[in-house]
């Protein structure tokens, strides 16, 4: 069971955890604990993050969300973040913030589609 | 033209108590003469109709300004408002409800397309008829005359500027409203095809166009829900280090939000170019052709442009 | 978290705390939209203020941001200014170079912050502390 403020609901093979609230410190520590508990009790191959409710990203959230992905990909977990608003993307790229290393989709169900490819070309490898 | 809705010209003008007092100062508008208008009010009174005559005399004798009152209704409607027009010059309170009074008339000329040739010919007129009756008032003292008439000139002039700013101000409305309606018609975005979208970009890019082009293009492929857009270069006369980093810019804010960029209209110049500058260009598709472009689109949604077989017994092709 | 407010238009929050960031970046956001900047804008500013409230916080501890709104004629500006007595920056041209980098040893984010907003301005010396001043703004058409 989660224990901090972020929510995390398992729906089929995947986790979604929708990020409403403004991330510091407390906050990000739960919430990447609680993922990594869950993925672990739960055996979930698929994480979605999403920040749809987010109207702005600065890089200590960026940070926050790679890591979180890199976490659960070192517990065989693929991670996608949906629902970037236009003004966080522009405002990540005109920082200079291309968050690399993490995939991302424009919905709930592309982020599943996508995930879906990820784990089948993991398991293939 | 909306009706109804009126813009704040005093708004737009930015006359606040400061810019009047300003001006009052300006045209050398002192409480003697404030109060000489106020004295003058009963002179005022007596010659009114007559000066709207004489004024409408000049008005409807000339082809091009009785072109503005079509019929009795309006010409006697008009006449009435510049009697009170011309009453209100000697009303005793200058402030900022008196200035956006006169505003209102400007306007009104203003909206019916008035040229201000016109106005200032009608102006000319107005000043005139008032000294012929101020010489008649002050038989005999030509110094009150003097004084009286100076005063008049300030304040008709006060509100000549005032008429001038409303012409003004509704040109810069206008060229507002049209840099609004350009700018959209510089970003078209389109769709193609289900989840694609196509933009062309023409004419020169400069840095507020990109970062327009970015915001217009992002808010696009969410709203939309594109998987791909295609961005066509072919109209973009010069492609420098500049232009190519702020597309570069887009396409990685697409991808950022988890779509994917298409690049077409690439020149020969502008491929030598860009590999000469050493900008990298690999991370997003590009062709030369946007046909070429549309077929890679196309691909990543999982379709393809097959040709029509020719029809057989067996076929049931669409 | 203490916000003193002066008349209206200009406030004062002291960095103390990870919350503090928090309420100041909430603070940014709240006015731009009042004062109706675009998606953009409103995410630029909230940002900028966001990544250079945290410098205070990491590297001094404690500092103040002055929030406060600008009118230039028809003009509407937002402006903060981030002061803190912390460790100042040594290698200011360095700091303010190209590229966000992970593996910039200061991870400061400067040169990133600045294409956010309009205005930018850095006082600072090693031992003395550093002021920032950022200021955007509306897009008028």
């Amino acid at each position: 069971m989660p224990s901090g403020s972020i929510p995390i609901l398992k729906i089929g093979p995947t986790l979604l955890a929708s990020i409403q609230i403004d991330l510091h410190d407390t906050v990000v520590d739960a919430f990447q604990n609680d993922i990594l508990l869950e993925i672990e009790k739960s055996g979930s191959r698929g994480l979605i993050i999403d920040i749809s409710a987010l109207e702005s990203v600065d890089s200590y959230v960026a940070r926050a969300l790679a890591n979180t992905a890199k976490m659960a990909k070192l517990m065989g977990t693929e991670t996608v973040i949906v629902g970037m608003r236009p003004a966080v993307a522009a405002t990540l790229v005109r920082m200079g913030y291309y968050m690399s290393g993490v995939r991302t989709a424009l919905s709930l169900q592309e982020g599943l589609e996508l995930q879906a490819e990820l784990l089948k070309a993991a398991e293939s490898e | 033209m909306e009706l109804g809705i009126q813009p704040d010209y005093m708004k737009i003008l930015k006359l606040d108590e400061d810019e009047v007092k300003r001006r009052f100062d300006f045209f050398e508008l002192t409480a003697d003469d404030f109060s000489r208008l106020t004295q003058l009010k009963s002179f005022a009174d007596s010659c009114t109709h007559e000066i709207t005559e004489g004024l409408y005399e000049l008005i409807m004798a000339h082809p091009e300004s009785r072109a503005f009152f079509p019929d009795g209704a309006t010409l006697s409607r008009v006449k009435r408002m510049q009697n009170a027009y011309f009453l209100h010059l000697f009303s005793g309170t200058y402030d900022l409800n008196y200035v956006r009074d006169r505003l209102r008339v400007g306007a009104a000329h203003e909206r019916i397309g008035m040229p201000p040739k016109l106005y200032l010919g009608a102006y000319r007129r107005y000043l005139a008829l008032i000294h012929e009756r101020l010489l008649v008032h002050f038989k005999g003292s030509e110094a009150e005359a003097s004084k009286a008439l100076a005063t008049i000139r300030k304040i008709i002039f006060f509100d000549m500027a005032l008429a001038f700013d409303t012409y003004i101000a509704a040109y810069l409305e206008t060229m507002t409203r049209h840099q609004a309606a350009i700018r959209e018609l510089s970003t078209p975005v389109i769709k193609v095809y289900d989840r694609i979208l196509l933009l062309p970009i023409v004419g020169t890019v400069d840095t507020q166009r990109a970062n327009q082009i970015m915001e217009t293009v992002l808010v696009q492929v969410v709203e939309q829900q594109a998987r791909v857009i295609i961005i066509d270069i072919a109209g973009v006369p010069v492609v420098d280090t500049k232009v190519a980093d702020h597309i570069l810019q887009t396409t990685a804010a697409v991808q950022l939000l988890g779509a994917q960029t298409v690049l077409t209209g690439i020149s020969a110049s502008v491929a030598r170019t860009v590999i000469q500058l050493g900008v990298e260009l690999t991370r997003v598709e590009t062709r030369a052709k946007l046909s070429e472009g549309i077929e890679v689109a196309l691909s990543i949604v999982g379709k393809k442009i097959a040709s029509k077989k020719p029809k057989k017994e067996s076929d049931d092709e669409d | 978290m203490a916000v003193a407010q002066t008349p209206s238009e200009a406030w004062e929050i002291r960095i103390d705390k990870e919350a503090d960031i928090i309420a100041i970046r909430q603070l940014v956001r709240e006015l731009t939209k009042q004062f109706k900047f675009d998606q953009f804008a409103s995410a630029a500013m909230t940002t900028a203020t966001s990544e250079l409230s945290r410098n205070v916080w990491v590297h001094a501890k404690s500092g103040l941001a002055r929030v406060s709104v600008l009118r230039e004629g028809d003009r509407i500006g937002l402006e903060v200014v981030l002061v803190d007595h912390g460790p100042g920056i040594a290698d200011l041209n360095r700091a303010l170079a190209g590229g966000y980098s992970t593996a910039n040893s200061l991870g400061l984010g400067l040169s990133g912050t600045r294409r956010l907003v309009d205005e930018f301005k850095i006082d600072t010396e090693p031992g003395r502390g550093t002021t920032i001043v950022i200021r955007k703004w509306k897009k008028e058409f």
